[in-house]
């Protein structure tokens, strides 16, 4: 039972990602490697926040604003480097396009571009969940559970999973809305993903600051519909996004 | 539609990170099952064991700090000095054609591995999961999968996946032994391989360097334990041929895009005079190319990089600015690219390239001829790498992940490296020196910073 308990969290946060990445990115060599690449950035960029946060720690857990600060720093690295990850694309693309000509194939498909910003979106996600959720789990496949203060009905493992799940597909996708936006020059996209990165940080935020006054397990499942909401809502807006693009794309070639 | 290049990239830098991925991955699986759950069992309070590598100091919980770092550097030391002592004789035997003697002696040690480091393993699993099996079926396995083993080592006729797949399971054997070596000896002589790793194979006179000149210049198989990346199906030559060239100058080109990504000062001053500074680089290129080339081959590169700079301008902005190590991987792309049949459109109007026809075709021979082979790692390399997971293991699983990715990164950095090198690389140094700054790092700063958010649900 508890091998299974401890496999069952860790495919509810990581199984759509593994299909994801069976299914799309593992027949393609170079989106592996994309993959790859994208999860050293993230743990990078983790690692350096830890080495700045790392003098403030322990926080008092039960006052709120020192973890919205925290929160907001991290949000903003991490688009800062959401932007970096983007200028070095861009020189890719240029490369893998010359490349193309030069051995007389085809350049890159739009749907190419879409999956590599995908292969970079899922390696950022993947390593939310693995950081945040599965190095934490290895308790979950011994016997018993563990609870956190804040909530003592559902196990913090399960918890856990069902945040990093929302959070894998918020970064997921939220990579190719970027990425589209910055290609198209589209403000409402490039501004769309921060705000959602740092609005899907601070609802969780919430449930540390209400948890006090209301009873605790209600604002929990509420912070967990928000974050769910706000996982669907990118989602949603990616599919448009993408059905969009294909469309136009398809007509452009049909006129042409 | 036709297929786009994104399939092809990077098939061949896969296939050697996918048998590392593997063998690190059932290491740390092998390193959880079989570690003491209780560390004040009886299991955990036996003696540790005596090897090579810790001949002079016997690590105890007691010691301390300074006793520890002393004892393991000197455990390195002497574990250094015998491995170069075995690699010189090694080569020494090599050198007076006893190349026999070294294939029996490597089955011999395959054998031996496979028959008691790996029986001893199996044992354990087998009391730890409490398998019913008795002691004759258990032997006759274990007799089978060796024997198997052994034959697939150094005869043909065994299909490559199967020579594969043992070398793995032999960098497993091997892991799973070293994680038994304690904590402080085990850091200490990582770092103190991947040091011996850079002088044995690259400082001239370096006993691996020798080793790899002997063979390459016999024309012969090296005689020790390499894990190659073959394809495993064999596809028929002209597509091969043309998939492979591909591939490596694919790997070059995504080379020069990484190494600027690292050093991107003027990246921006780049793009905005990309053609002034594109006749930089090809000074620069000059300057450095005349020391083996003939000075007409600088003038037609110089041509074609001012020709880049005008019809493609990302190209000559990756080009340029960076001196020897941008142009040099640049080059192996055209060597490579021409190397297909398809004649690359821009070289064809430049009459200086005619002259240097028998140059071009002897370094493409070389160069095709080096990757028609495939990528060929050392199972020392897969063993040491183990190690260091299964060592990180040990402590959590957070120090793991980014051990790994520290681990793939560099190894991914190091056939980038030689693909622009064209030449024997160790794969150690880069690889461990990342996991171990990451290791440190992780466990240090990451850490407590992650587990107290997290444990308060905070995520971002």
């Amino acid at each position: 039972m508890t091998i299974a308990a401890g496999i069952g969290y860790a495919l509810l946060a990581l199984g759509p990602s593994l299909s994801l990445f069976v299914s799309v990115i593992s027949k393609k060599p170079f989106l592996v490697l994309t993959v790859l690449s994208s999860t050293l950035l993230w743990l990078t960029s983790l690692i350096v926040l830890s080495g700045i946060w790392r003098a403030f720690l322990p926080l008092k857990s039960s006052t709120w604003w020192p973890y919205s600060i925290l929160i907001f720093t991290s949000v903003a690295f991490q688009e800062g480097l959401r932007v970096l990850f983007w200028k070095v694309y861009k020189r890719l693309e240029d490369t893998l396009d010359a490349f193309a000509d030069r051995v007389s194939k085809p350049r890159l498909y739009l749907t190419d571009k879409m999956q590599i910003a995908l292969a970079g979106g899922l390696g950022h996600g993947v390593a939310h969940a693995v950081f945040f959720c599965i190095s934490l789990l290895t308790p979950a496949f011994g016997p018993g559970t563990f609870f956190v203060d804040r909530c003592s009905k559902i196990p913090f493992f399960l918890l856990s999973a069902l945040i990093a799940l929302a959070f894998v597909t918020i970064h997921t996708f939220s990579m190719v809305i970027a990425f589209n936006g910055y290609a198209e020059g589209n403000k409402v996209d490039q501004f769309f993903v921060p705000i959602v990165h740092l609005v899907a940080g601070m609802v969780v935020i919430f449930n540390i600051s209400f948890s006090e006054i209301i009873a605790r397990i209600a604002t929990l499942t509420f912070c967990l519909q928000i974050l769910y909401f706000i996982a669907i809502l990118t989602l949603l807006h990616c599919g448009k996004m993408v059905w969009g693009r294909l469309t136009e794309n398809r007509g452009r070639q049909g006129s042409m | 539609m036709e297929s786009s290049i994104l399939e092809s990239i990077g098939v061949e830098i896969i296939g050697v990170m996918s048998p590392v991925s593997i063998c690190m991955l059932l290491v740390v699986l092998l390193v959880y099952a079989l570690s003491p759950s209780n560390p004040f069992s009886a299991a955990a309070s036996a003696p540790p064991i005596r090897t090579a590598a810790n001949l002079v100091y016997l690590e105890s919980p007691s010691d301390s700090a300074s006793q520890k770092l002393e004892g393991a550097l000197l455990n390195a030391l002497v574990f250094v000095v015998l491995i170069a002592i075995v690699t010189f004789l090694l080569v020494l035997l090599y050198y007076y054609n006893f190349t026999n003697f070294l294939k029996n002696y490597m089955r011999f040690s395959a054998f031996f591995v496979l028959g008691t480091m790996g029986g001893s393993i199996f044992l354990s699993i087998i009391q730890h999961f409490s398998i019913p099996i008795d002691s004759i079926t258990c032997f006759l396995l274990l007799f089978n999968f060796t024997v198997v083993g052994v034959l697939s080592v150094f005869s043909g006729g065994i299909p490559i996946f199967l020579r594969q797949a043992y070398m793995v399971c032999l960098g497993i054997i091997v892991a799973a032994w070293f994680t038994k070596l304690p904590e402080w000896t085990t850091w200490v002589l990582l770092v103190a391989l991947a040091v011996y790793d850079l002088v044995a194979v690259l400082a001239p006179g370096g006993p691996l360097k020798l080793l790899v000149e002997l063979a390459s210049s016999r024309d012969e198989e090296l005689p020790a334990l390499v894990y190659e990346a073959r394809p495993t199906v064999p596809r028929n030559t002209q597509r091969r041929g043309s998939g492979l060239e591909l591939l490596v100058a694919g790997v070059s080109d995504s080379g020069s895009v990484e190494l600027q990504a690292v050093t991107r000062d003027n990246v921006n001053r780049n793009e905005n005079e990309s053609r002034g500074n594109s006749e930089y680089s090809a000074v620069e290129f000059g300057s450095f190319g005349s020391e083996r080339h003939e000075s007409n081959r600088d003038e037609g590169e110089r041509l074609l990089s001012e020709e880049n700079a005008q019809d493609r301008q990302s190209l000559s902005s990756n080009s340029s600015g960076y001196s020897t190590v941008i142009v040099q991987s640049d080059r192996a792309t055209q060597f490579s690219s021409g190397a297909s049949e398809i004649i690359n459109e821009e070289m064809s109007p430049l009459v200086e390239m005619t002259g240097l026809g028998n140059e071009r075709e002897q370094l493409r021979r070389d160069g095709s001829e080096m990757f028609s082979k495939g990528i060929k790692l050392g199972l020392g390399d897969f063993v040491f790498y183990s190690v260091l997971v299964g060592r990180a293991a040990m402590y959590d699983l957070m120090t793991v992940y980014a051990c790994y990715l520290a681990i793939i990164s560099g190894l991914g950095c190091t056939l980038i490296l030689l693909s622009v090198c064209h030449r024997a690389l160790p794969a150690l140094p880069i690889s461990i020196t990342l996991g171990v700054v990451f290791y440190f790092l992780t466990r240090l700063l990451m850490e407590p910073f992650v587990v107290g958010t997290a444990t308060n649900l905070v995520m971002f």
